[in-house]
């Protein structure tokens, strides 16, 4: 477990205060966390602008649960009562857009993330350890790729793709994506595994345990904490990715989640209860993800933002 | 001797061959030799329906240099960028500044400004493309307000690059929080306690002791924005298809694809696209220099 403290700040950055002894009435240095005094003006000015910030987000809610002609009539009251009969119809199409594109994208992102988290921690792992002179090179290439937008490769992709009779299959979207987010898992890895003495693998070396028992037995368990960020970031990228899907899997066969609300959206018009009910469902999985671990996602943005 | 020199250099290669190299090989061939290839499409007519394929030259670039389509894209992916990397960078501070608190109240509330981020694109596009609509929520609470006629927020070619601005804006802001608020929280109390003993007021401390401490997360900020800014497609696809209008809102990331896929002009696409990617490097590496030399090392 984490505990919050950890994840919001180190520790030891606010003032120690002598257990028991009552804060002084004399000018004293205020502690910002915990202010003296403060009023109930900065949480109410918090919660307002919170509120503001989710009205949109809101209004897609409620509007889950209303039937149609409401939507457009007052999309932004309660839904009372509620109705569950978009959700219903949006389970229950007959063409399955919804549980087709749910298995699509479930086994998209599970492969790609278990294939990049495999390979971007070798490759991390070689660059980290090895001598080489050409590391530094390598390095700097992988750190292009970075900043490479998709649309920049996506034509020769496609026409490698269909060279190799993978392009509209899963198969070609999940390498496309094991390539394409390769650099950013490397370096959460290179970055993690510099930290880790690597006299650790040098004594597991001389207990006899060769190159992959060192790697598999010995450093990828101490990596769970870089595991765990790429995990989150690239599952969620992958998860919401809608370009990529929607030129590599194509128009005519498959769709993942993003893009099947895409294709949703034209053939329903009106009906914004179904649209909202489908983009709820396709939400909820990573929604679910993003609650349970937004202390890792936290802790894995601001890694680098306090370091500099 | 020399078989122990062969065996190490034997087990070298397969040290690559088994960690560096199965990674790399993916890369290799989907990023690396794609870019060559776009490179290498960029000085061709290249299009599939239309073979053969002969070498142009420059031929593409000048043709760009003078294409309304792309000058039109260039401005419009300016704007956008100008206001994806200003909004959610002050507004991001300004409520990093309000959350920085202790308390599960302020933990609730930083999440809540995060959530846009985990959303995809395309559940925020259609979000706000039903908000933003004529006869939608907003319009809706504007005339209740007494504003008879209010503007057509993406309908209207003078609103809709500002209006996708702004979306794109509430969605990147929680990152802006997350990252700004970490950055507030390693500030060491006893600077600002220092400057307090010294008779500096709030304004005066954030000046002269947040905000100078704050540097890093401003260039982490500024970068990731401009380069989210600069790729932004999918919000164009699903909100505006590069309208109303003649390419109102139609972004560089926007027209490359539409060029290529759907024009199958893949040569223009590709110099289109290695122009972009110039764009892309050449600014993120000058704001990286001018952001880093204001950082101050403690």
């Amino acid at each position: 477990m984490i505990r919050p403290d950890e994840v919001a700040g180190q520790p030891t950055r606010t003032t120690p205060r002598a257990p028991g002894s009552a804060p002084k009435p004399v000018a004293h240095p205020p502690d910002r966390r915990t202010p003296r005094g403060a009023g109930p003006v900065r949480p109410i000015v918090a919660i307002g602008v919170a509120a503001l910030f989710f009205l949109p987000l809101y209004v897609a809610l409620v509007n889950v649960f209303k039937p149609g002609d409401l939507i457009t009539k007052e999309p932004a009251a309660l839904p009372v009562p509620p109705t569950l009969d978009n959700i219903i119809a949006v389970l229950t199409r007959p063409d399955h857009l919804y549980w087709v594109s749910l298995a699509n994208s479930i086994l998209v992102t599970g492969l790609s993330i278990a294939i990049l988290t495999v390979l971007a921690a070798t490759l991390g792992h070689y660059l980290a350890r090895s001598r080489s002179r050409w590391v530094q090179a390598v390095t700097l290439v992988l750190l292009c790729g970075l900043m490479i937008p998709p649309q920049a490769i996506l034509l020769p992709v496609v026409r490698v793709l269909q060279a190799t009779e993978l392009m509209t299959t899963l198969q070609g979207l999940i390498l496309f994506n094991v390539g394409y987010y390769i650099p950013f898992g490397v370096f959460v890895f290179t970055g993690f595994i510099r930290t880790i003495p690597v006299e650790l693998e040098e004594a597991a070396a001389m207990d006899g345990a060769n190159r992959f028992q060192i790697f598999w037995r010995v450093v990828f368990p101490l990596l769970r904490p870089a595991t765990a960020s790429v995990l989150i970031f690239l599952g969620v990228w992958i998860w919401n990715d809608f370009l990529n899907p929607l030129v590599i899997l194509g128009p005519s066969r498959g769709t993942t989640v993003t893009t099947g609300i895409y294709r949703s959206i034209g053939q329903y018009q009106a009906d914004f209860g179904s649209v909202f009910a489908l983009m709820f469902l396709a939400t909820l999985p990573v929604l679910i993800f993003f609650l349970a671990l937004q202390k890792q996602f936290v802790k894995g943005l601001t890694g680098g933002a306090s370091k500099g | 001797m020399v078989e122990g020199l062969n065996r190490r250099r034997l087990g070298r290669i397969w040290h690559f061959a088994s960690f560096g190299g199965p990674g790399l090989a993916v890369y290799a061939c989907f990023v690396l030799a794609p870019i060559m290839i776009s490179f290498g499409y960029s000085l061709t007519n290249h299009n599939p329906f239309n073979p053969p394929t002969r070498y142009v030259g420059l031929h593409n670039y000048r043709l760009l240099l003078t294409d309304d389509a792309f000058l039109t894209s260039l401005r419009v992916t300016t704007i956008l960028t100008l206001i994806v990397v200003i909004t959610p960078n002050v507004l991001g501070l300004a409520i990093a500044l309000l959350l920085d608190r202790r308390g599960w109240l302020y933990n609730a509330l930083r999440s809540v400004f995060f959530l846009p981020m985990v959303l995809s694109s395309v559940v925020v596009s259609i979000i706000w493309t039903r908000l933003l609509d004529n006869e939608g929520p907003v319009n809706q609470a504007l005339r209740a307000a007494g504003v008879d006629h209010p503007p057509g927020w993406l309908s209207d070619p003078d609103y809709a690059l500002y209006s996708l601005g702004a979306i794109l804006s509430w969605q990147l802001l929680g990152f802006c929080v997350v990252v700004y608020l970490a950055g507030l929280q390693s500030i060491p109390t006893e600077l600002l306690e220092a400057a307090e003993m010294d008779g500096a007021g709030p304004a005066r401390r954030f000046w002269h002791v947040s905000w100078r401490l704050l540097a890093p997360a401003l260039t982490i900020n500024t970068v990731v924005l401009m380069i989210s800014a600069f790729k932004i497609f999918d919000h164009v696809q699903v909100i505006t298809r590069g309208g109303p209008g003649e390419g109102t809102t139609a972004t560089i990331a926007f027209l490359v694809l539409r060029t290529a896929f759907e024009e199958n002009r893949g040569g223009l696409a590709s110099a289109q696209a290695m122009l972009m990617l110039t764009i892309i490097a050449a600014a993120s590496a000058v704001a990286l220099k001018l952001l880093r030399r204001r950082e101050v090392d403690l």
